[in-house]
């Protein structure tokens, strides 16, 4: 039995209960963070808070060699979990099919996932949103500009009247990654993210969505100029590239974000 | 020194008129005679004494090249010559003539407009004459030759008149047959084989310093008649004061060597690709004073005091401290600290150096040998690749602990200085390789290393590189990145070996203007279709697109491109590098997002697929060869060519020459490490040899597997290969 489970936005308590439960019984339990990572909670704190022993999976483990989670799986009960909800931005759809093709049972235990976070701490409604899109690092993307897919997606969506929600890109300081970040993990803040934008559409309004998820999370509107110019403290960031706004988004975006309401393209 | 600040200024006083400059290069088969001929115009030319011309070797300056008794590095000299009433300014460049540093020939040739080729009467024309006219011609620099140790024919071969002249005459026609069949191609070059009559040809003994030729005999009324006299009468100094080599030789340059003014024109074209129609391809081709600035770097060389040095020839403008200059392949510009002309082992700053000079440039710290550099951006030109790659690798690493910063330094530094050599750092390990043109080419480097850096180091065996490559068609393959989000189609054929010659020559590269690029890929044999969807061209590897209008797929190319680069310069069978392989990517599904299709996706996904397609299409190891000729007596000629046949070796040809047996055959590289000492003691001492590197051979299947494994081994790499490798 496979049970994929997603921990939620934060720290140890962002799991769902049914998600507890499902992590205490399993027999083994396995999580991956080079996707995305639990900013406020350590492997330590997993693993005390649900009294169990989590073993950190490296992408390898996941991609190229996954035949150690399947086997353990045909005879046990295995928890697979990472940072907000297994299937979404994560894209755990693979993993699960190969056990399917094993004949291994799988169950998925959903997870609070910033998708859900950027509509519901914005206000702006979930239905109006179009395709998402990741902002890769730099080094990480072959060139230094930013990738046409990426801008193409927010124009896309505009071109609509949809948002956008634009990832930011992590890097975890494994083997994986590359050298210049194996000392340790880096995030893209919101304020570089704006920055590179802002190349492209300087007064284009955007929101920053800053530690969704936990006890003080921020959510703050305005140009992208000047969203580069600001510190949005520890991450993660996202951000979001409103389109049309319906006139309760944009209230709420005025009210909640102090959106500089002027610049919204409000319908 | 007075009279070199004397000299110093005759020459700069000469370098802005072009038409009476003459930038010429001497070149040869190794030990010929070249720097103790340049000694004699150095003499001639006031520059050093003439009591110990001949035996100074003043070109020679470094420790090494004297202990050995060989050149190792191109020198430059200027000097002045007085030729039918007008003084003449002369830069020259003594040229190794050792197969080993023939990167140094190379790159002179691209500074210089005419070649002084000698021969050595007694050897005749060698393997490296050969190689030497071909690097002159290719850049489009005319030949004249000059038979040297004339001397020798007379008093020690005891040879007649009729003989000498037999002998004399067969130089000159093989040497004619080479220039000739070498040129028949180039439209732009009427006849430049060489002739007594006309005056192209020279005589003489280096040794004794004099010479002798069609003009010099109406000056001097000296005949060879005169000249055999003297020399067996050993009146050899006063034959040199009657008819001095210098003057022989240096009115031969001065009368038949083209000035920049006539060289540029013809040159321009055959060394840079830009519009001919533009200004600067006007200024020159005029060798204009007055127009921007355009130097080609040739060679970057250390002065103990100013540091990198970078030398190389200006084919327009007028160079000048000050200057700020773009460095072609490098972003901004460099400021140039001081110009100069050199004067042997030294430079001598001076105040400007106009076009059509080979000037000394301090302050260009981006430039490397090849860079062109301007005051406007512009088309750099063609690259001076040398034609043999390196064959031949050796570990080395610092014996002590704290050089290790600095010994990684001074590699990078000799890879500048050398572009023949090539380097590979491991900073985890320590252990860094160097890799070059033959057994010799490294020990003077790394002696090199320990004397003048001196950093105490531990080399290991040296070792040779291979080759990896198909023989025929893998069919489709499919790449499947780890998440398996991406997946590429492709497809592996040999790439037809026309074309991988062009590009060994850098007659194709991506450095070329697109159509030019397609031009010559057709002509080399490229459909056209493939030829215009080539996407890079990595060594002798060529990636061709044929997809069509993948969405995110332009995006995602450079990691495409990297996967292959990774994937073709370690090979599957042994991480050698890869050459002669036709990519075509059929097609390609990608992820929506780009951080689901980043590095860590794309480049294994595209690795695996190159290195699948490689298996099926059956690749091979390919060993480098050698062309080996020896010189020997009669009696030891069964050692000889047992020496070669032993070695893997075969034996193409054996014939009698004057009184020694030639024997001329090929080897691996591999086998022929050592050669030196078994073939001295094979034949006692008396046997002399040549090799030259002859390019890549497949090996034969039943050694294939040994030799992939101890490859491995020898890397630390697992000793299975894929299972597919099952035809060997
Ligand atoms: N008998 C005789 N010996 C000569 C003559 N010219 C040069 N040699 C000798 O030939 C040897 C090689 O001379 P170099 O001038 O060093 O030859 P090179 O062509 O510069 O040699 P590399 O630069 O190493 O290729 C020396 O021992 C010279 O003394 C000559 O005219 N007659
Ligand atoms: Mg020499």
């Amino acid at each position: 039995m496979l049970t994929f489970i997603g921990l939620g936005l934060y720290d140890e308590r962002s799991i769902t209960v049914e998600g507890r439960d499902a992590l205490r019984d399993a027999d083994r339990a396995y999580v991956e963070f080079y996707t995305s990572k639990l900013l406020g909670a350590t492997v330590d704190d997993l693993e005390r808070h649900h009294d169990v022993d989590i073993e950190v999976l490296e992408r390898a483990d996941v991609e190229q060699h996954p035949e150690r989670v399947l086997d353990a799986a045909e005879t046990e009960s295995v928890a697979f979990c990472t940072a907000g909800d297994t299937m979404i931005a994560t894209t755990h759809t693979d993993l699960r099919l190969r056990a399917h093709d094993r004949g291994i049972d799988t169950r998925v235990v959903h997870g609070v996932t910033a998708e859900t976070a950027a509509a519901s701490l914005t206000g702006l409604q979930n239905y109006r949103f179009g395709k998402a899109t990741t902002l890769p690092f730099e080094y990480a993307h072959a060139g230094s500009d930013v990738p046409n897919s990426v801008l193409d997606t927010i124009q896309e969506n505009r071109d609509r009247g949809l948002h956008t929600l634009v990832f930011l890109d992590i890097k975890v300081g494994d083997d994986t990654a590359g050298a210049d970040v194996r000392d340790g993990d880096e995030y893209m803040t919101a304020s570089h993210a704006a920055d590179r934008l802002a190349t492209h559409h300087p007064d284009r309004v955007a929101v920053v969505v800053a530690r969704a998820g936990s006890p003080d999370p921020l959510v703050h509107a305005d140009t992208l100029t000047n969203l580069a110019e600001a510190d949005f403290g520890d991450p993660l960031h996202l951000l979001v590239v409103p389109g049309d706004c319906h006139l309760l988004e944009a209230d709420a975006l005025e009210a909640l974000a102090d959106a500089p309401r002027d610049k919204l393209d409000v319908v | 020194m007075g009279r070199r600040k004397k000299i110093v200024e005759q020459c700069e006083r000469l370098m802005d008129k072009p038409e009476n400059i003459r930038n010429i290069a001497i070149a040869a088969h190794v030990d010929h005679g070249k720097t103790t001929l340049t000694d004699n115009l150095l003499a001639g030319a006031g520059m050093i004494s003439d009591d110990t011309a001949g035996q100074q070797l003043a070109m020679d300056t470094e420790e090494d090249e004297q202990e050995r008794g060989i050149t190792i590095d191109a020198a430059n000299v200027s000097m002045t010559h007085e030729y039918e009433d007008t003084n003449h300014l002369i830069n020259l460049i003594d040229t190794p003539g050792h197969v080993d540093f023939g990167g140094d020939v190379t790159r002179a040739m691209r500074a210089v407009d005419g070649a002084l080729v000698v021969v050595d009467a007694v050897e005749g024309a060698m393997p490296q004459t050969e190689t030497v006219l071909r690097q002159a011609l290719r850049e489009g620099v005319k030949p004249a030759l000059f038979i040297n140790k004339v001397d020798r024919l007379i008093s020690e071969l005891q040879e007649g008149p009729e003989e000498m002249q037999k002998r004399l005459l067969s130089v000159i026609s093989d040497v004619n047959d080479l220039i000739a069949g070498m040129t028949e191609e180039m439209d732009d070059v009427d006849d430049w084989t060489v002739s007594v009559e006309e005056g192209t040809v020279g005589f003489g003994s280096a040794l004794y310093k004099w010479g002798v030729s069609m003009p010099s005999m109406q000056r001097t009324g000296m005949d060879f008649g005169d000249i055999m006299e003297m020399e067996r009468a050993d009146k050899r100094q006063e034959l040199h004061e009657k008819t001095p080599l210098s003057n022989v030789v240096l009115d031969m340059v001065c009368e038949h060597f083209p000035n920049p003014v006539k060289a540029q024109p013809m040159r321009i074209p055959r060394i840079w690709r830009g519009d001919d129609e533009s200004e600067l391809a006007e200024t020159m081709r005029l060798v204009d004073e007055d127009g921007e600035v355009v130097l080609m770097v040739t060679d970057i060389g250390i002065d103990p005091h100013a540091g990198e040095i970078a030398a190389g020839r200006v084919f327009s403008g007028t160079l000048e401290k000050g200057q700020e200059l773009y460095v072609s392949g490098t972003a901004g510009k460099n400021r140039v600290q001081s110009v100069g002309i050199y004067m042997g082992g030294e430079r001598e700053e001076v105040e400007h150096v106009p076009a059509g000079n080979i000037a000394a440039v301090t302050g260009l710290k981006d430039a490397i040998a090849g860079s062109t550099v301007s005051s406007v951006e512009m088309t750099p030109f063609e690259s001076i690749d040398h034609i043999s790659e390196p064959v031949i690798t050796k570990s080395i690493e610092a014996k002590n602990m704290d050089d290790l910063p600095k010994l990684i330094e001074t590699l990078r530094q000799v890879s500048k200085e050398d572009p023949t050599i090539q380097i590979e750092i491991n900073e985890d390990t320590g252990e860094h390789l160097i890799s070059g043109q033959g057994e010799l080419h490294l020990e003077v480097q790394t002696q090199r290393i320990e004397r003048n850096q001196g950093i105490p180091v531990n080399t290991g065996e040296p070792i040779v590189v291979f080759r990896e490559a198909i023989q025929q068609n893998s069919g489709e393959v499919e790449g499947i990145s780890p998440n398996r989000h991406n997946r590429f189609y492709l497809e592996i054929e040999p790439l037809a070996d026309d074309i991988v010659e062009s590009i060994k020559h850098g007659n194709i590269s991506m450095d070329m203007p697109e159509l030019e690029r397609r031009e010559a890929l057709q002509e080399a044999g490229m459909d056209k279709d493939t030829s215009q969807d080539v996407e890079t061209i990595h060594r002798t590897n060529v990636l061709v697109d044929e997809t069509k209008g993948i969405q995110h797929l332009n995006e995602t190319m450079e990691l495409v491109v990297e996967g292959m680069q990774e994937a073709l310069d370690d090979g599957p069978l042994a991480a050698e590098p890869v050459e002669g392989a036709l990519i075509r990517l059929h097609d390609a599904r990608l992820h929506e997002d780009t951080i689901h299709r980043g590095p860590a996706q794309v480049i294994p996904a595209v690795r695996n697929a190159v290195h699948n397609a490689l298996v099926k299409g059956k690749v091979r190891l390919k060993e480098p060869m050698q062309d080996v000729r020896i010189d020997v007596p009669n009696e030891h000629m069964g050692a000889a060519s047992g020496e070669i046949q032993g070695r893997r070796g075969r034996v193409d040809d054996m014939y009698q020459e004057g009184d020694l047996m030639v024997v001329e055959g090929e080897a691996p590289v591999e086998e022929m490490i050592g050669f030196s000492s078994d073939i001295r003691s094979a034949t006692e001492g008396r046997a002399s040899w040549n090799t030259e590197n002859s390019g890549f051979q497949f090996m034969a299947d039943n050694l294939q597997r040994e030799q992939i494994m101890e490859i491995r081994e020898r890397k630390g790499m697992k000793l299975e290969l894929y299972e597919q490798v099952d035809y060997i």
